[in-house]
Parts: structure tokens; sequence; C-alpha cells
């Protein structure tokens, strides 16, 4: 593994984290309180698995006061901490600080409460996002958000990037799904925001913090909005003989009124990969496919339907596929949610990318991302959320041959940075985190980010809260990551990668 | 009382610029529709006044997104847009008296809509704020999805003219519904409750579900509207309608030429009279029962008339209260207490001066007011913008 060791300046003080080693053990089981350089390996990355870094001690409280006495040892003796879920982001947000400490939330993972009238469940951060909606499938309701890793990533981690999914186009963020949390505050005090009421008096804390990256406070309780499921939903594969035609669908579908639940393009590449993994029944031969999903009241969702049919055949496509029971669904959704995983199939090595770009720019993007890659010598294969523009190009390059790991960064970081100059953004939902903290500067200007600071110093005056992170600083800009590892529940199928 | 100077800049360069060369305190303002909420600003050396700071700077028809300078109405954006068969899925009770995108935005207000597609916090992307020292500051962008940096936008929702001028506001847009029917019936508290509930429960989605008194008894309406293609809307009111029945609520589709009518005399409700005193209170959406029974009852002991109006399916009420000074500010009181004590929250919005010298606005501070005062001393660190309006929850001396 060619893992990158970040450099040390920001490497915490050794002895003082053993100094909160120490306090910890006083009140906490020894069991939680790890010190030991076996256990401590297993904390070194997130789905970045790139970037390695072993922190001094880890730390597994299991409730909301143990949180607060961890961050108060650590604010008392200035040691920096990373809270972390699941360990699934894709940018580094859970890369431990050198020597410093991890905040463990995989034990905080009961459901508390549960209101089925008023559709609001509150829950500690350790529950994965899966499990809320299995708690509640009973009884017709879910949890909106659906990030591709949502069987195993945990609603601490969605609430700490925001976390979207496959059917964000309509429902939205993790940000418009949360009523209330709990906040621990690097000094460890404990804050509440949000409440009963939608409206709260005065500027909405809780909308700042989610979304923050761990760098303001860490989450220990949250209240999540369910939704009823909709009364009919209704999938179809439409084939085309070119991206751009395909785009030209997905113009037509917006333009006509429509809100899919889902609008999801895969190019050639991208297809020839899924289907090697997982058999799902997308045509091989098919330049791109657009899969898009309506739900909704069942006589909206018909009519619709309708109308999507007739504009994909408007576009030139080449054959459409219904997929409407929930078998023939979920085999669709296999499909397209195994693709980064799938790109093992027909690649070595391969960098994930996630840029925005606005709807309309789609088709000049694709030719250029075309022109870049020709230049570069490799082959980028495309898979996107196209309904908002949010891309997820896979560059693929063999780390065997000389020069083409570095040539695939580059290519990969250039991708991202068109986007920004297409009017998009960095990052759409995998976050900025230690991945992307130097394009910042592509996006925001100095001021911008100076004033975003003002905002973490209000929460985090010593900058203890997951450093490093976010915010570009030489440290992390003058250094290269490795190359894209498949996280362990990935190359073993348990999670999928979008 | 300080001399007042307003200003009226027309660009975020002389926003900055006027915040640069000047030191005094400031009120912010745009068409001025919620300038009395909570604590209230006064003798402030300058007003700067939004209402020439003015333009839809873009409009990408086929991205469904719009910028706009911050002191554009949202009347007049609709407008820009409505011809594009699109709309900003917003509908405020304000709207009417020209509020404007950044003034809605500082406010936090929403209308009947948020059901379905949430308030402005929800439909903001992107934001330029100007901050009291004239720094210019970006957050968010131009596409839907995008989560690169803090969500600055998120701050200021509901931040009052505190922390920042909004000078530039980016939105997502949706469709125009092709056609809306709007169902209405004769509803008290606790019909509209259980009507409100069993809409939630059911698949039918409606875009709005509101409850208002019609006169001083507890009677009031309920009003159900839904949205979309012909076909779906006729399906969709059959259904309200059965629900409604459901509620022992005979609900009928009102006639369109009575339904502009019907919405405008509910913003009224939520808006209210220069002689009423108006408190927005949030709850549970299963509160609206007894929210409203113990506000009546509160009122009429007090001899204080009572109003009231509510999202019912979003458990948000605005009390309207009118009396004796003292008998208003004990009913306020006892609201509050009720409230917060299930949890809810409750501001005081408009206010008669008499009423305004004895009221608590604000309530007791949150357990995050430490956390706030520390936000508002990094942003606005001398206090220039809208001393007063989160005091006493400051504590700070306004200038």
């Amino acid at each position: 593994m060619m893992a990158t060791m970040l450099s040390e300046d920001r490497r915490a003080d050794a002895s003082a984290t053993e100094r909160v080693a120490e306090r910890l053990r006083r009140v906490l089981p020894a069991e939680r309180v790890v010190t030991d350089i076996g256990r401590l390996r297993t904390y070194e990355c997130d789905g970045l698995t790139g970037y390695r870094v072993v922190p001094g001690l880890v730390v597994l409280p299991e409730t909301t006061e143990e949180v607060a006495t961890v961050l108060r040892a650590c604010h008392h003796e200035e040691v920096p901490f990373v809270a972390r879920g699941a360990g699934t982001g894709l940018s580094g947000g859970a890369l431990p600080v050198a020597d410093g400490v991890v905040v463990s939330l995989a034990r905080m993972r009961k459901v508390l409460t549960v209101d089925l009238v008023n559709q609001r469940m509150t829950v500690e951060p350790g529950v994965t996002n899966a499990d809320i909606s299995r708690a509640v499938a009973a009884d017709g309701l879910y949890f909106a958000p659906d990030p591709s890793s949502q069987t195993v990533c945990t609603i601490g981690g969605n609430v700490a990037e925001n976390s979207g999914g496959a059917h964000c186009l309509k429902y939205g963020f993790t940000t418009n799904h949360v009523y209330a949390m709990t906040l621990v505050l690097p000094d460890g005090s404990v804050v509440e925001v949000g409440g009963n009421g939608l409206d709260q008096v005065g500027p909405d804390v809780r909308g700042a913090v989610i979304g923050s990256e761990g760098t303001l406070a860490v989450v220990t309780r949250i209240t999540v909005r369910l939704l009823r499921r909709p009364e009919a939903v209704r999938t179809l594969v439409a084939d085309f003989d070119s991206a751009e035609a395909a785009g030209g669908a997905v113009s037509g579908i917006i333009a006509a009124g429509i809100i899919p639940a889902a609008v999801e393009m895969l190019d050639r590449l991208a297809i020839q990969a899924c289907e090697q993994a997982v058999n799902a029944g997308y045509s091989l031969d098919t330049a791109a496919a657009l899969v898009v999903e309506l739900d909704g009241p069942q006589a909206e969702v018909d009519e619709g339907f309708a109308q999507v049919e007739e504009i994909c055949r408007s576009a030139g496509t080449t054959k459409i596929t219904v997929a409407d029971d929930p078998a023939a669904r979920a085999r669709v959704w296999k499909g397209r949610k195994a693709a980064f995983a799938a790109m093992g199939r027909i690649s070595p090595d391969y960098f994930v990318q996630d840029g925005v770009i606005p709807r309309t720019r789609l088709g000049e993007v694709l030719a250029r991302i075309d022109e870049m890659a020709v230049e570069a010598g490799l082959r980028v294969a495309n898979v996107f959320h196209a309904g908002d523009g949010n891309l997820h190009p896979l560059v693929l390059y063999n780390s065997a041959v000389e020069g083409e790991s570095e040539r695939g960064e580059h290519l990969s970081t250039a991708i991202a940075e068109l986007c920004v100059e297409l009017g998009g953004s960095i990052t759409g939902e995998h976050g900025v985190g230690a991945d992307k903290a130097c394009s910042m500067s592509k996006m925001f200007s100095e001021d911008d980010m100076a004033v975003m600071k003002r905002l973490r110093t209000a929460f985090d005056p010593t900058g203890i809260s997951n450093p490093g992170k976010l915010f570009p600083t030489p440290r992390l800009c003058g250094e290269k990551p490795g190359k894209y590892v498949a996280h362990p529940l990935e190359a073993d199928g348990t999670i999928e990668r979008m | 009382m300080n001399a007042q100077v307003v200003e009226r800049p027309t660009s975020v360069e002389e926003v900055s610029q006027l915040l640069r060369d000047t030191d005094g305190t400031v009120l912010l303002r745009g068409a001025g529709t919620a300038l009395s909420w909570g604590g209230r600003v006064a003798g402030t050396d300058l007003t700067v006044d939004t209402r020439d700071l003015t333009g839809v700077l873009d409009h990408t028809a086929a991205d469904m997104t719009a910028s706009v300078r911050a002191g554009t109405t949202l009347a007049e954006l609709q407008a820009a847009v409505g011809e594009h068969g699109q709309w900003l899925a917003l509908d405020p009770p304000t709207e009417g008296a020209g509020a404007t995108l950044g003034g809605l935005l500082a406010a936090g207000d929403s209308g009947p809509s948020r059901l379905r597609h949430g308030n402005l916090r929800d439909l903001v992307i992107g934001v330029t704020l100007v901050l009291p020292d004239g720094t210019v500051a970006h957050s968010g962008g131009h596409v839907i999805k995008n989560v690169a940096g803090y969500d600055l936008a998120k701050l200021v929702h509901g931040s009052m003219g505190s922390l920042a001028l909004v000078a530039e506001v980016v939105v997502r847009l949706h469709p125009r519904p092709a056609e809306s029917v709007t169902t209405v019936g004769d509803a008290d508290a606790d019909q509209a409750a259980d009507a409100a509930a069993r809409l939630t429960a059911s698949t039918l989605e409606p875009t709005a579900v509101e409850w208002f008194t019609t006169g001083d008894a507890a009677a009031g309406r309920l009003v159900v509207r839904s949205d979309g293609s012909p076909v779906a809307v006729a399906v969709a009111a059959a259904g309200v309608e059965a629900v409604l029945g459901q509620a022992g609520v005979g609900g009928s589709t009102c006639p369109p030429e009575e339904v502009p009518v019907l919405w405008d005399e509910l913003a009224r409700a939520v808006v209210g009279e220069q002689d009423e005193t108006v408190v927005r209170v949030a709850t549970l959406p299963s509160d609206l029962a007894v929210t409203a029974a113990h506000a009546r009852r509160t009122a009429e002991a007090a001899g204080v008339r009572f109003r009231m109006a509510s999202s019912a399916a979003l458990g948000l009420h605005t009390l309207r209260l009118a009396g004796a000074p003292a008998a208003v500010v004990a009913v306020v009181d006892g609201i509050r207490g009720h409230a917060l004590a299930r949890g809810g929250s409750v501001l005081v919005r408009h206010r008669p001066d008499d009423v305004d010298s004895l009221v608590d606005a604000l309530g007791p501070p949150p357990s995050s007011v430490a956390l706030l005062r520390r936000v508002s001393d990094q942003f606005d660190p001398t206090g220039r913008f809208a001393p007063g309006r989160f005091e006493p929850w400051y504590g700070r001396t306004p200038a």
C-alpha cells in the first residue's frame, strides 16, 4: 500500500494525549480508552484510503456526558480530536491527527424516541442511516437521505457531511431532514439546537453545524424528520446513442415541470464495469443509459411517467426498459450503486471524483473531460446524478505503469476544478475533508474563507476539533495522496459507492 | 436618539464601502415587514435600506436557479421567473407588502407552501453577505447540490439583521404547478388538528394545510391546497375531501374566483392588525389543539381578544392579541410558558408601543446563547448591526 503519511507539523503532543488517556481511564472502562497500536491502526483512515495517519488515542464514549468528558479533557490538554462514525467518508473527513484523539461514536447507537404522529425520531449518532428507515418501515415511514453507503454509514456522519444520495434532487439533503440536535462543543459544553417547533428564535445554528465536517462540534443526539412512503414508485432505464442525447432527455424532463425522485446517468465504460460486477441488465452496447425514477401519488406518477417515456423517445432513446416491480427496480439500483466498486473489474486502480456543474453545462463538461482524458492518456468512466449536475467521473489508471498514478490524480483534480470554472462546485456530497482542502481556494476567496473561519472560531477558539480539514493549509496542500484503495467494507461488498 | 441617516446602496461594493467608511450602529432594512420582530432596534446612527439593491442577476431557466440582489422583492422575482413557468416555492404572508429576498432570509419568514417545499432556508443555495466591517463573503454557489464550505446562508436565516447584511441570494426554483385546487371547510381547532394529522398520515401530499379562526368563537376554517397536473389534482382534491370528512369537516372545492380572496384572508390573519400583538409559536404539529385551547382560555380569562392562524400540519401558529397592554403581556407570558414546557418556541413579532415597553419579546435564552453571543462577537465585534435585537440575551447595552 503506497499510503502517504502526512508531515508532522500538526502532530499532537504525544505526552498531552497520554495525559488525556490517563484522565479518561479514571472515568471510563479500559476497553473504551484505546492506546494499543494494533487497535489504533484500525482508525488510521476512512473511505479515502490513500491518506493514513495513526492517532494516539481512540475513545469510545456511550453517552453525551461521556463525550463532554472526553472533549473537556482534550480542551484542557489542548489535544486535537476527530469525531468518527462508520468511517465511510470519501474525503478524509475522519482522518486522525497524528498522535491526537479519535472520538468514535460507534457505541452510541440507540434509537431514543419514535414519534409516528409527528413523523420524527430521535437517535444517537452511531445509528446507521438504513436502520432509521428500518425502524419505521412497518409504519410506512422512512428517512429520505440515502447515501449509497447507507447500510453502514451513520446519521452522525450524515450530519457532518450533509449527505444526500440518489434521491436528493427531489427530497434534499440531511440539512433538510434534521429538526434538532444535541451538540458537544470543543470545550465540552453541551448545547441543544432546534426543538419540537420548526422555527427557532435567532440564527440557525443547526443549519451551520450540518455539513461542517466535524470542525464545529460533536453531535450526540439527532432528531430527524421521517417521510411517508409515497403511494407509487416507477422506474425506467432509457438507452441513448450518446451522453449528449441522454442529457437532452434530462433537460426535457426538467423543462416539462417534472421533478423526478432520481435521474442517474451511466456511460458505456461505467455500464461495462457494472454489468461485469452485478449483471443488473443494462445494455452493454449503449453509449449512455438514464435511470429515471418518479414517486408520489399514483395519478401524478402515472401521468409523469408517460411524459418521461415520450420525452426519452423524442430525445432519441434506442430502448426503454421499465422496471415496475420492486425486484426489477432493486436490480437497476444495484447496478447503479455498484458503479464505483465495479471499476476494479476494468481497471487496476481508479480515483473517484465528486464535482457539480449547472445541469445545462453537461454536454460541455463531458466533451472537456473526454479531451482531458485523451491528453492524459487515461480512460474516464462517468456515472452521475444527472438531475442535479453532480458528476462522479472515475479516473482509471494502473499504478504499476510509471507516472500513471500522478497523471490520474492530476486529471481527477483538474476535473473538479473544471466544475468550478463552469459555475459549479468541487464537491456535491463527498465533502472537502482532507482531500479537497487545497481546491477550496478555487471556489472561495480569502475573505470568504476568513469569514467561515470566524464561525469556526466562535465554536472552537483553539482549533482542536478536526483541524487540517476543509480549509487549505500549507501542510496539506504541499503533499500528494496515495491511490484510491477500496475500503475493506467496499471490497467485501458490504457497501456500495456512488 | 441619533440623527437618522438613511443610505440606499445599489451594489454590493457600495454596501461594503459604506460600512468601511462609517463606524456607528446600523439598522438594516428591506421592505420593513419584519422590522418590529424580536427585540426593538432603536436609535441607530445609520439605516441601510436595501430597496435599491435590486435586480435579477441571473436566471438560467433550464437549471431552475436564479440569483438576485437582496433588495429585490419576492413579487418581482416571481414575475421574472414566472414567465418561464417557474417560481420560488415560497409564499410568505408579507409578499404583498413588498417583502424582499434578503429580508425574508434574515427574518426566516415562510408561508403555507412550506409543508411541501420547505422554507427559504431550504431553497437558498448561495448567498453574498456583507459583514459590519465591510467584508464581503460568499457561501454556497449556483448549483443545487454543493457541500463545499460552511453554509452561511443557514446561519443568517433568522438572524434578523444582526451578523451580516444579506446582499445577494441564489435560490433553487420549482416548476409552477399546472393546476391548483383549494379545498375549504369549517373546522374548530380540534377538527383542524384531527384533519391535519390524517392528511399527514395519508399519501396525498398536499402543498398546504392551513387553519384560521373566523371570529371570537372557536370556529374557524380549514384550507387545503393540492398542486399538480389537472388530472392529479382532481384525484388529490377528492382524496382531501374524503380525509376531511373522516375528521368531521365538510370540505368542498373553493370556487376559483374565491381562491385568491381566501388566501389573502389567511395572509392577513398571519400578519395581523396595527393594534394587535402578534405572537409566533412553533410546536409539534400534534400540539395544535392544546395550544389553541390553552391560548383561548388564557386570553378569555384576561379579557384579551384572541385570533389564531396555524400551518396545521407544521405546528406553526400565529396568535393575535388585542386588549389592555398589561393583560396582553400576561397572556403572552402564559402562551410562552405553555409552549416552552412542550419543547416549542415563541417569538413576539409586531406589537403596539404600549405593549412593547412591557413585553419580553424573546423569552428566556436558549442553551445555545453563549455560542450565539460568540458568533455575534466574531461577525460583529462592536455590536454595530441591529443593537437590541437579541437583548437581553446577549447582555449588551445598545450603543
